[in-house]
């Protein structure tokens, strides 16, 4: 039954993240531990599978695009993975509570950038039209910055480490505003780091035994099926809507997890 | 600029990232459906070798890019790559905190 429970929280989590582009993860860690009775920790280190999942399976569209830029990606993956690896380490040092406030004040500021940006997430409605075969024309540009881009992405990757997302909405704005990356291929860049950088915290998590695999495998399953019928259905849906939707739950999730909190401290 | 209108090395970096994702989404369904049947250690072990490719899918997807740099003489990202794949693996060396 609950296995049942997790295929159906993984396909929504995995839906919503191929139609708004904010990823899944950000819901999974608190759901699992709110009321899978997971704790926070293996809850983190179990998300970061479906995390992977979603960036294997997404960022091999983007590719056959040729909108990411294995070279950027590569560069800053050095800092994210490091930032990603370490952190993970030096959570297994963090108690409870910790995790827990961090996760919650991590919501709340996800939601209220969202709103502030009037709900507008997704990159594609910036796009340029494609050409009349189909191709995406992207304009020359010469990344710039590096020493800035590698320091957000070295924070980027701590916070991938530390609640187990996937770091978008710190990445994307850098390589767009500071970096000179056009924002289509600045998405597609951020979304092909974050499997390795997921990867780099997962294996840390995983070898201290932070991950349930019971519990993983119907929640990949699912995410995995959620973002493929997301991806089809994202041109057809008004995605704001959904976007709003996501806010309420993301707000209600960090109600719930200070309330959690509080009530342990008291 | 920035290359990046290289089709064949997204194609191979796109290939090795599909197979993962389908593989391991066909492991952990397989996983599923034998735990339906059988309880204990036989579906959980099936799970964990779809875990397990999940987790190794990125690692590989570095060791292709790192090989297809080097084989492009362009040896800078090659490097680089081989950098990513260190910190990688150091990680699965050291991951043992407090549990």
């Amino acid at each position: 039954m609950v296995t049942v429970l997790l295929l159906v929280l993984g396909f929504c989590a995995g839906l919503l993240g191929a139609l708004t582009g904010i990823g899944g993860g950000v819901l999974l860690t608190p759901i699992l531990s709110l009321y899978f009775g997971i704790p926070i920790r293996e809850a983190i280190g179990t998300s970061l599978v479906a995390v992977i999942t979603t960036s294997a399976a997404s960022s091999s569209v983007h590719l056959q695009r040729h909108t990411t830029d294995i070279r950027l990606g590569m560069t800053l993956e050095l800092a994210t993975s490091l930032g990603a690896a370490v952190m993970a380490y030096l959570v297994g040092y963090f108690n409870r509570s910790v995790l827990e406030g961090l996760f919650a004040a991590f919501l709340l500021y996800s939601s209220i950038m969202i709103l502030s940006k009037g709900g507008k997430v997704k990159s594609e409605e910036d796009a340029p039209p494609p050409q009349s075969n189909g191709e995406i024309v992207i304009p020359p540009y010469e990344p710039q910055r590096y020493p800035l881009g590698l320091g957000a992405s070295l924070i980027a990757g701590a916070l991938s480490g530390l609640l187990g997302i996937g770091g978008g909405p710190i990445k994307v704005p850098v390589m767009f505003i500071f970096m000179n990356v056009p924002l289509m291929v600045a998405t597609a860049t951020s979304n092909f780091m974050i499997g390795v950088t997921a990867a780099a915290s997962a294996m840390v998590y995983y070898r201290r035994g932070d991950i349930q695999v019971d519990v993983a495998a119907p929640l990949a399953v699912g995410v995995f099926i959620g973002s493929l019928l997301g991806a089809r259905l994202a041109p057809r849906i008004h995605t704001k809507i959904v976007v709003y939707l996501l806010v309420g739950v993301m707000l209600y999730l960090a109600g719930h997890l200070t309330f959690h909190l509080l009530r342990g401290v008291l | 600029m920035s290359e990046l209108r290289e089709p064949a090395f997204d194609r191979a970096v796109a290939l090795v990232l599909r197979v993962g994702a389908f593989g391991c989404f066909f492991i952990m369904l397989t996983g599923l459906i034998v735990g339906i049947f059988f309880k204990g250690r036989i579906p959980l072990d099936i799970e964990r070798a779809g875990v397990l490719l999940m987790l190794a899918t990125p690692v590989v997807r570095v060791i292709v890019a790192c090989f297809l740099f080097f084989r492009e003489k362009d040896n800078k990202y090659g490097w680089i790559s081989l950098g990513v794949l260190v910190i990688l693996l150091l990680g699965s060396v050291f991951g043992i905190g407090e549990h």
